[in-house]
């Protein structure tokens, strides 16, 4: 099975297409320079996501690939397909070289604002947080009965502004598939600490501030870990399970979910994007019981954020094990993009559908492939993982 | 578990064990309620004299054989309408075998002597901490939720038990009226449980990188609530809860005390290791009430007893300040 493209990725050096897992480790050639620019020829069948060889991909490809798909190595365009979505004005790109001058302006304005005082501020606030520090010391403000600390958060704006704006350069499309009440919305799931969770909250929060506050639900392992799970409760998570979602939705509130799990944060980085299966469908079934829409969403450059290299075994902690990335707790500053789905057709299914297997997991897989295919038309117009 | 027959007005109310912290608190209100005529108080001790000329008292000793006959008789002698059951401990006492007595065969005496007495209210405090603190819970607990208990400690268990046995009586017999208050943990001046004595302390032991959700009661709610139980018709068990929650480490810094962090690994080590040399008895279970949330909802007791608390978790929590 071919697997997706990711765009230009500098993981992966030469290896955009990765046809199997274990292949995308080889390098073919490391080259820093900038690759002489070839125009790439019209493409007929632009922007079909399912075919990964008509699409771009990084700056140098593995000839065997490229041979296989019957294209000539180049550095392909983005679609031209106007139907498809494409953050920036497909095609109309400037070359790489100003696009890394951007990406350099880009890079010390959010270096400019990481040293503001305000965001150094909140980042040791977080820091304390996550530290067991007592969140709100003489504070008048209470948690919420589920444990989010607005105070908190409220303190951590310019941390979270830094980070959304600047940092990841989050770009959001579809918001408006978001229904004006209560809605599940599925993701995929990524990173050695999950961070979507927030970033998509506060994605919808941006996007649409008059819906009521979207809460997401992360799988239990998070809470059973020391500082992670009672840091994320603070910031609005809650344990995954159908009590807790049907809870949330009943206030009318969308509610995040990621059907893959404990399975899409373990897994190591050249897994990135590969969507796990879907557990067993809880979220169809809460869909089918109570009615409310289903709407898938895509996350691109959480992967890349915190990229999980590596697992050291911690079992006296109580842990399965501790997450190695790169910079530690530091995420990388990944260009974050997110893509709001159509509702996913139930097909005029009621409540008992959902002790109905096959339909559950039907409407199951087609939220996953869903998720995939928008991914996989994301990746394929991403240029650079850090520029976007 | 919900009565079927709606009885009238309490007038003549009996309490077990008003020399306790509930009783302390719910006496007073009974004495100043206009509605109820008199009131009997059964237990070891008579509770302090006052002048109302309402309270009267009788020896009752509910770890022997006969109190149960004793029971029956005052009961239906003074023609009770509502019993308060608040002989039952609020923690964990030295001996485990008469606690087992009092509160496990004791409530068993009492079911019995309401049954005979057809007494047609029956009230008894419980405690939000029976639902257990797990990783596997959901984040707000209906009355609904499982009681899990604390397997590892007596105490706790031994509650549940009582529990059970409350809820298979109020569904044997219909016509008694059976209201268990689960408390969230009492906090206030006058009382004293192993939650007030947790967080009187200078320095309170927590588990490093945990600071679970916990509600406290305001001690002044908690016998407004034991009041409002005496009318009104709906049944069953009712979360008795503080407004709103507050992460452990800051319900006891409002406490006027300090959390001292520890590794969950060496918590553990330690309280094995003065477990083991007899210095304390804590079951390592009980560090789940560290770890995880026990968040209970108050909804119930909003609609079906019209009780809403006067304080929140945080003033209940600084309630004990100095104390």
């Amino acid at each position: 099975m071919v697997k997706s493209v990711l765009g230009n990725d500098p993981f992966v050096r030469g290896a955009a297409l990765r046809t199997e897992v274990g292949q995308s480790a080889p390098v073919t050639s490391l080259t820093s320079q900038p690759v002489k620019l070839q125009k790439a020829p019209p493409q007929a069948s632009s922007g079909h996501a399912q075919d990964p060889s008509t699409t771009s991909g990084g700056l140098m490809r593995r000839p065997a690939t490229a041979k296989k798909s019957g294209v000539t190595p180049l550095r392909a365009m983005p679609p031209l397909d106007p139907k498809k979505p494409s953050a920036s004005g497909a095609g109309m790109r400037p070359p790489l070289p100003l696009h890394s001058r951007e990406a350099f302006r880009v890079a010390l304005k959010a270096i400019r604002s990481a040293f503001d005082r305000e965001t150094l501020r909140a980042v040791g606030l977080a820091m304390g947080t996550l530290l067991h520090a007592p969140n709100s010391r003489g504070g008048k403000a209470l948690p919420d009965i589920y444990g989010m600390d607005s105070e908190l958060l409220a303190r951590l704006a310019p941390l979270r502004e830094f980070l959304y704006a600047h940092y990841w350069r989050v770009s959001v499309e579809g918001a408006a598939h978001l229904p004006s009440g209560p809605a599940l919305i599925v993701a995929n799931h990524a990173g050695a600490v999950p961070l979507d969770g927030p970033v998509l909250a506060e994605a919808i929060h941006r996007e649409r501030p008059e819906l009521t506050a979207a809460r997401w639900l992360l799988e239990d392992q998070v809470f059973h870990a020391p500082f992670l799970g009672t840091f994320f409760n603070r910031l609005g998570a809650l344990r995954a399970c159908p009590e807790n979602a049907a809870r949330l939705l009943g206030e009318g509130r969308p509610v995040l979910v990621f059907p893959e799990g404990i399975q899409a944060i373990s897994k190591p980085f050249r897994d990135r994007y590969q969507l796990k299966r879907f557990g067993r469908g809880g979220f169809v079934k809460i869909a089918l019981r109570t009615g409310v829409p289903v709407i898938p969403a895509a996350i691109l450059g959480s992967e890349e954020s915190l990229p999980l290299v590596g697992r050291m075994p911690l079992a006296a902690l109580g842990l399965p094990y501790f997450p190695l990335t790169p910079l530690g707790p530091l995420p990388l500053p990944s260009k974050w993009s997110i893509r709001f789905g159509a509702p996913l057709d139930l097909g005029g299914r009621g409540g008992e559908a959902a002790d109905d297997i096959a339909a559950v997991q039907e409407l199951t897989e087609a939220t996953r492939q869903s998720i995939e295919s928008m991914l996989q038309s994301m990746a394929h117009s991403r240029r650079s993982v850090f520029a976007g | 578990m919900a009565g079927v027959t709606n009885p009238g007005p309490p007038r003549r109310v009996a309490l077990t064990g008003p020399t306790g912290s509930l009783g302390a608190l719910l006496l007073p209100r009974l004495i100043a309620d206009e509605g109820v005529e008199s009131v009997l108080t059964l237990g070891l001790r008579a509770p302090p004299p006052e002048n109302s000329g309402k309270v009267s008292f009788q020896t009752l000793d509910l770890s022997r054989p006969d109190a149960e006959g004793t029971l029956t008789a005052a009961l239906t002698d003074g023609k009770i309408d509502a019993l308060f059951h608040l002989a039952l401990l609020l923690g964990p006492i030295h001996d485990p075998a008469l606690a087992h007595e009092l509160e496990v065969v004791g409530t068993l005496q009492v079911l019995s002597a309401v049954s005979r007495a057809q007494v047609a209210r029956l009230i008894l405090p419980s405690f939000t901490m029976l639902y257990g603190a797990r990783g596997e819970k959901p984040a707000v607990l209906p009355e609904t939720a499982t009681l899990h208990g604390c397997p590892a400690s007596r105490f706790v268990t031994d509650r549940v038990r009582v529990e059970q046995e409350v809820a298979l009586f109020a569904e044997r017999h219909p016509g008694t009226l059976v209201r268990v208050l689960r408390f969230a943990p009492v906090l206030g001046r006058t009382v004293d449980n192993p939650a007030t004595r947790l967080l009187r302390r200078a320095v309170v032991p927590t588990l490093l990188g945990f600071d679970p959700l916990w509600q406290c009661l305001h001690e002044e709610d908690a016998g407004a609530a034991l009041h409002l139980a005496l009318r009104g018709a709906k049944g069953g068990p009712f979360n008795i809860v503080g407004r709103g929650t507050l992460p452990l480490s800051a319900v006891i810094h409002e406490a006027g005390s300090q959390s001292l962090p520890l590794p969950t690994p060496l918590a553990r080590a330690a309280l094995r290791a003065l477990n083991g040399l007899g210095v304390t008895s804590v079951p390592l279970n009980l560090l789940d009430y560290f770890r995880y949330s026990w968040v209970a909802d108050g909804e119930k007791a909003r609609q079906g007893l019209g009780f809403t608390p006067r304080y929140n978790t945080r003033e209940a929590a600084a309630s004990i300040r100095g104390s």
